[in-house]
C-alpha cells in the first residue's frame, strides 16, 4: 500500500514545475490549435452547408412559393401545405408509405434470423455469408429491371408457378392494385436484407461466444436463445438497424418505383418520394413538389433522430 | 435418443431454409447472365430462363454499341472516385478535429455534420439541382462529385470518430512530445490504424455511388458525362429492346460492383466487425 502509494506525488509535483512555466506557450498553442480546427473541419463543413443545410432552407422557401411551369414564383404561404391535406395523390402516397412502414417485422427478423443462424458456423456459412451480400451490390435501377424482367406475365416466375400447377398463383404481379405494391417490398426486401445480415453479424460478433454455448448446454433451443439472449443482447444493434429500415424504405425505393411501376397502376405504388420527383420534374410544379419534399423530410427526419441521437453518443463517448 | 434426432432435423430444416434463401439470393443474377448469353429466339424458347443451347455474346456487342458504354462506364468511374476520395477525406479531416483537438464547438460541428444524415436527397431534389445550378456545376462532373460527397459525409464521419475515440488520448500526446505535427499522427498514426474502418468505409461509398440513381439523372441529366446508371434506367423506357439485350446491359452495369465486392470482402467483413465492435 505505501509502496505504491509513496512515488505517486512526485511525478505530479516534477510535473508542475515545468507546466506553470510553460502556461503561455500552452495558451499560444491553444490558440493554433482552434486555427487548425477551423482549416480541418472548413471542407466538409461546407460540403454539408452548400449540398444540405442551404437546398433545405431554400426547400422551405420554395414549398411557401405559387411557382408552376416555367413562369416566376410569387409567394404563396400555406397554400402548398394546405392544398396537400386534400390532395387525394398525396394523402394515397402517404398511406402507401404507412403500408410500407407496416412491413417493418419483416425486415427486422429475417436478417436477424439469418444472421444468427450464419453465425451459429451453420454448414456452409461462409458460403452463405457471401451470397446473401451479392443482392446489396447491385444498383437498386439495375434489380428493379431484372425484376421486370422475372416477374413480367410470362416471365420466368409465372412459367415456375404454371409448371408445378399453380395456375392461379400466375398473376400480373406488377399491375394489381396490391401485388404491385407487395412486389415492390419484396423486390426492395431481396436487394437491402443483405446490409442487415453483415449489421447484425458485426454486433453479434460482440456477445461473448461463451454465453451462447452455455445456453446451448442448458438445453436452450434455438428460438429460446434467440428470443432470451441474442436479442436483448442486440438491443442496440437490433434498433439501429429497425430504425434504418423505418426511414430507409421511405427513401430507398425510388430506382424501384421508377424502373418497376412509375408509381402504377393508378396510384397503387406511388410514394412520397416518387411524387416529389414526378411533381417537380414532370408536372414542373416546383413550389407544390418542394412542399411535399418538407413533408417527406419531416416524415424521415423525425424517424432517424433515434438513430442520430445513438450516433453522437457513440461517436463522443470516451472509451472505458 | 428422440431428442438428439428432433435436434437433427432441425438442423437440417435450418440449412435448408438457409439454402432457399440463398437460391432466392441469387436466382435473379442467374436469370440474367443466362438470358443476357441467349438469341431473342433461344429466349423465348424456355420461359423458365434455363440454359439452352447455343451461346451468343451478340447481345453484348450490341449494348455496347447502344449505350455508348466506355463514355458512361468513364463517367460512373470519375464521378464516383472522386465523391469517394473527396468524402473519405473531409471525413478524416472533420473526425481528427472532432476528438483529437480541444476546441469550442467541436462537439456541436459534428452534431451538424451527423444530423444531415436526416435529410435525404429525395427531399430536397429541387432546391438541390437549383443550387448545383446555381455554382455553374450542372452537367459537369464536379457538380455530381461535390454531392456525393456531401452525401457521404455523415456515415463516414461518424465512423472514423467512433474508431478516433477508442485512441488513447497519451498515444497521441506521446507522438506530440516527439515532435509529430497534427497532420503526421493522423496521416501515420491515426489512418493506419483505421485501416479496416477505412476500407469498409470507401467500399461502402463505392457500392451506392455508383449504383445511385437520382443525384446524377438530376444533376447529370442527359448530358454526355451522365453516368452508368442513368443509361441504364433509358434502358427501362424502351420497350422495343428484347430481354436478352436489357440483360447484358444489366450485367455491364453490375459487373464493377460485384468484382470489387468479391475482391474486398474480407476487408467489407473485418471493417463492418471492427466498426461495431464496440
Amino acid at each position: 500500500m505505501t509502496i505504491s502509494t509513496a512515488p505517486a506525488p512526485e511525478p505530479t509535483s516534477a510535473d508542475r514545475t515545468p507546466g506553470t512555466a510553460r502556461r503561455p506557450a500552452r495558451r499560444h498553442r491553444h490558440a493554433r490549435e482552434w486555427w487548425l480546427a477551423a482549416l480541418l473541419v472548413s471542407p466538409a463543413l461546407a460540403l454539408a452547408v452548400a449540398f444540405k443545410l442551404v437546398p433545405l432552407v431554400r426547400g422551405v422557401i420554395t414549398s411557401m412559393e405559387s411557382s408552376a411551369g416555367f413562369g416566376g414564383a410569387t409567394f404563396a404561404g400555406a397554400d402548398n401545405y394546405l392544398r396537400m391535406l386534400d390532395d387525394p395523390m398525396v394523402i394515397t402516397s402517404f398511406r402507401n408509405a404507412l403500408m410500407v412502414v407496416a412491413t417493418l417485422p419483416v425486415w427486422v427478423v429475417l436478417p436477424l434470423v439469418l444472421a444468427v443462424l450464419i453465425h451459429q458456423r451453420a454448414p456452409g456459412w461462409k458460403f452463405f455469408r457471401a451470397v446473401y451480400f451479392v443482392p446489396y451490390t447491385i444498383a437498386p435501377i439495375v434489380v428493379g429491371i431484372m425484376f421486370r424482367q422475372i416477374l413480367a406475365p410470362d416471365g420466368p416466375i409465372n412459367a415456375g408457378l404454371r409448371t408445378i400447377g399453380l395456375d392461379p398463383l400466375a398473376i400480373a404481379w406488377l399491375n394489381g392494385r396490391y401485388s404491385a405494391l407487395f412486389s415492390l417490398v419484396a423486390v426492395a426486401l431481396w436487394s437491402f436484407f443483405g446490409l442487415g445480415v453483415m449489421t447484425y453479424l458485426a454486433g453479434l460478433a460482440t456477445i461473448p461466444d461463451e454465453m451462447l454455448e452455455a445456453a446451448y448446454l442448458d438445453g436452450a433451443g434455438f428460438w429460446r436463445r434467440l428470443f432470451s439472449i441474442v436479442v436483448p443482447m442486440l438491443r442496440p444493434t437490433v434498433a439501429y438497424w429497425s430504425v434504418l429500415c423505418a426511414s430507409g424504405v421511405l427513401i430507398w425505393l425510388f430506382p424501384l418505383i421508377y424502373a418497376l411501376t412509375q408509381g402504377g397502376p393508378g396510384d397503387a405504388t406511388m410514394l412520397p418520394e416518387y411524387l416529389v420527383f414526378l411533381t417537380t420534374f414532370t408536372f414542373l410544379d416546383r413550389g407544390y413538389g418542394s412542399a411535399i419534399g418538407i413533408a417527406l423530410f419531416v416524415f424521415v427526419a423525425v424517424l432517424s433522430i433515434f438513430s442520430v441521437r445513438h450516433m453522437f453518443k457513440e461517436g463522443t463517448r470516451k472509451p472505458r | 435418443m428422440s431428442r438428439r434426432t428432433t435436434a437433427r432435423l432441425g438442423r437440417y430444416l435450418l440449412t435448408f431454409a438457409l439454402v432457399v434463401v440463398a437460391v432466392a439470393a441469387i436466382y435473379p443474377l442467374l436469370f440474367t447472365v443466362i438470358s443476357s448469353l441467349k438469341t431473342q429466339y433461344g429466349f423465348a424458347e424456355d420461359p423458365l430462363g434455363l440454359p439452352t443451347a447455343g451461346v451468343t455474346l451478340e447481345n453484348y456487342v450490341e449494348a455496347f454499341r447502344r449505350m455508348d458504354m466506355p463514355r458512361l462506364l468513364l463517367n460512373s468511374l470519375i464521378t464516383t472516385a472522386g465523391g469517394l476520395v473527396l468524402s473519405v477525406l473531409a471525413a478524416l479531416l472533420v473526425a481528427y478535429a472532432v476528438t483529437k483537438l480541444r476546441f469550442r464547438g467541436g462537439k456541436a460541428v459534428f452534431l451538424l455534420i451527423i444530423i444531415t444524415l436526416t435529410i435525404p436527397s429525395q427531399a430536397i431534389i429541387y432546391p438541390l439541382y437549383q443550387t448545383v445550378l446555381d455554382l455553374g456545376m450542372s452537367g459537369e462532373y464536379q457538380g455530381l462529385i461535390l454531392a456525393y460527397a456531401a452525401f457521404g459525409l455523415p456515415l463516414g464521419t461518424y465512423q472514423l470518430a467512433g474508431y478516433f475515440q477508442q485512441v488513447p488520448d497519451e498515444l497521441i500526446e506521446a507522438a506530440r512530445m516527439d515532435g509529430a505535427g497534427h497532420f503526421t499522427i493522423l496521416f501515420r498514426l491515426l489512418v493506419p490504424i483505421a485501416t479496416p474502418a477505412l476500407a469498409a468505409l470507401a467500399i461502402f461509398n463505392f457500392v451506392w455511388m455508383w449504383n445511385d440513381l437520382l443525384l446524377p439523372l438530376v444533376i447529370m441529366g442527359g448530358s454526355d458525362s451522365k453516368t452508368l446508371m442513368v443509361g441504364v434506367s433509358l434502358l427501362s423506357g424502351q420497350y422495343d429492346v428484347s430481354v436478352p439485350l436489357v440483360s447484358a446491359g444489366l450485367i455491364v452495369a453490375l459487373l464493377p460492383v460485384l468484382i470489387v465486392y468479391l475482391v474486398f470482402q474480407r476487408q467489407l467483413v473485418s471493417g463492418a466487425l471492427a466498426g461495431s465492435g464496440k
